[in-house]
């Protein structure tokens, strides 16, 4: 995915990840709140304001959800499909039609934090707004969740190799699932157990350094736009 | 730069390795989304995705398999690369298939709960058939529930509609997942671990 974090200038890169993450929510709630023609055009030329903030073209924004576009648009089909006459629905199909378009604009806002937040700030973010020992599995758990992800992806690309080097892809499909899925836990399960061998060796702490975080002059215009839209689709 | 002043506060060892298989489960659920399978009974390609669900809540138990969801989805969320297609965002959570992905946390607690009878968690794993695929079965219907409703909830259709659109072509491949579960969990290579 082309749409992890990239180093930048833009008015996104330097907001904090909490205002970012409060914006991202208090959009989607307006998006469903005020799911009308005029509602969905005024949201749309904010979701433009926002990738443009933060130096993302809306291509390469919808290039990335690809795979999300075939329910998105399977959805309006069949809601405007009737049994019977008149067959197609027009009123219906309207509908969900502004509904799964409003879902396209919560992702084109979702991508904008994608692009400019690190993980190691995300992280820091979710520490501080979850209260406690719970925060701090929860930051720390996120973090290596990023920090495995690629390995265990190349273990089972290694698994899938092997095996279809000796001829496994004819195997039946419960097989060739059970296989990987074998494999895939016993190399996970491995990797954790060394894994918290090599925490405990390190004094894996409930209380560690996180990175800094502060909120800047930037970030209450963003603040005041995220209340204005709460208070929006409140209305 | 602040720096913490007090003493530092070691993580209980049990702690330590609980939290370590959580989120390498949640990575693995992350990299099954980007394996799948030409299914030979439907078009829709078969996903391991919801492989990685069940085994968090059977090798993990009820609460750490509950956990160990949250962390996918707070990782997907924030920008892992760990939904279905190497998606991620806060979006997806709202967006089609959200309901889905929300219910995997219940999902993994449940089977969980149901495998070892409790919220505690049994070692060795219990490996009995009917309770293994009993588990799989509610968890299944968990999913699809929670998945069913957030896509006719998203979309403004009826839950029929959403059923035909976003569940029936993938439902048949939840009974090759369930039996290669269970191959999974009884298997030697893993009791050996």
């Amino acid at each position: 995915m082309t749409l992890g974090y990239r180093p930048g200038d833009s008015l996104a890169h330097g907001l904090d990840p909490r205002t970012k993450l409060a914006f991202q929510v208090a959009f989607a709630a307006a998006a469903f709140a005020h799911t009308t023609p005029r509602g969905l055009l005024a949201l749309t030329a904010l979701s433009l304001a926002v990738l443009r903030a933060s130096d993302l073209s809306a291509r390469t924004a919808l290039v990335e959800y690809r795979f999300a576009f075939p329910f998105l648009l399977a959805g309006p089909l069949v809601a405007a499909a009737t049994l019977g006459p008149p067959w197609i629905d027009a009123e219906r199909g309207f509908a969900s039609l502004l509904a799964s378009y409003r879902v396209v604009l919560v992702l084109l806002v979702s991508a904008a934090y994608l692009r400019t937040t690190p993980v190691r700030d995300s992280r820091a973010a979710i520490q501080r707004l979850v209260p406690g020992k719970t925060g701090q599995l929860l930051g720390s758990g996120v973090g290596f969740v990023f920090r495995f992800l690629p390995v265990l992806q190349s273990d089972l690309r290694r698994i899938r190799d092997a095996s279809a080097a000796r001829l496994g892809d004819q195997r039946s499909l419960v097989a060739r699932i059970r296989h990987v899925g074998i494999a895939g836990v016993a190399r996970a399960l491995s990797r954790a157990d060394r894994f918290a061998l090599a925490l405990r060796a390190r004094c894996f702490s409930w209380n560690p350094t996180l990175p800094p975080l502060s909120f800047s002059r930037a970030d209450f215009p963003a603040w005041a736009a995220s209340f204005a839209l709460v208070a929006w689709a409140l209305a | 730069m602040s720096t913490d002043a007090a003493s530092v506060e070691l993580v209980g060892e049990e702690t330590v390795e609980n939290v370590a298989r959580a989120a390498l489960l949640a990575g693995l659920t992350g990299a099954f989304a980007y394996v799948s399978f030409p299914n030979p009974f439907s078009p829709a390609p078969v996903s391991m995705q919801v492989l990685g669900v069940f085994l968090a809540g059977i090798l993990l138990g009820p609460l750490w398999g509950g956990f160990s969801m949250v962390l996918y989805l707070l990782a997907g969320a924030v920008g892992a690369p760990v939904f279905s297609g190497g998606s991620a965002g806060l979006g997806e959570l709202v967006g089609a298939t959200g309901g889905y992905l929300w219910s995997y946390p219940i999902a993994a607690f449940l089977v969980g709960a149901i495998v070892h009878g409790g919220l505690q968690l049994r070692n060795p794993v219990p490996r009995g058939l009917v309770r293994l695929v009993g588990a799989m079965v509610a968890g299944t219907v968990v999913i699809y529930a929670f998945g069913v409703v957030g896509f006719a909830i998203v979309l403004e259709m009826t839950l029929l509609e959403a059923f035909l659109t976003a569940a029936v072509a993938f439902v048949p491949a939840e009974a090759f997942k369930i039996a290669a579960a269970v191959g999974v969990v009884r298997s030697d290579q893993l009791a050996a671990e």
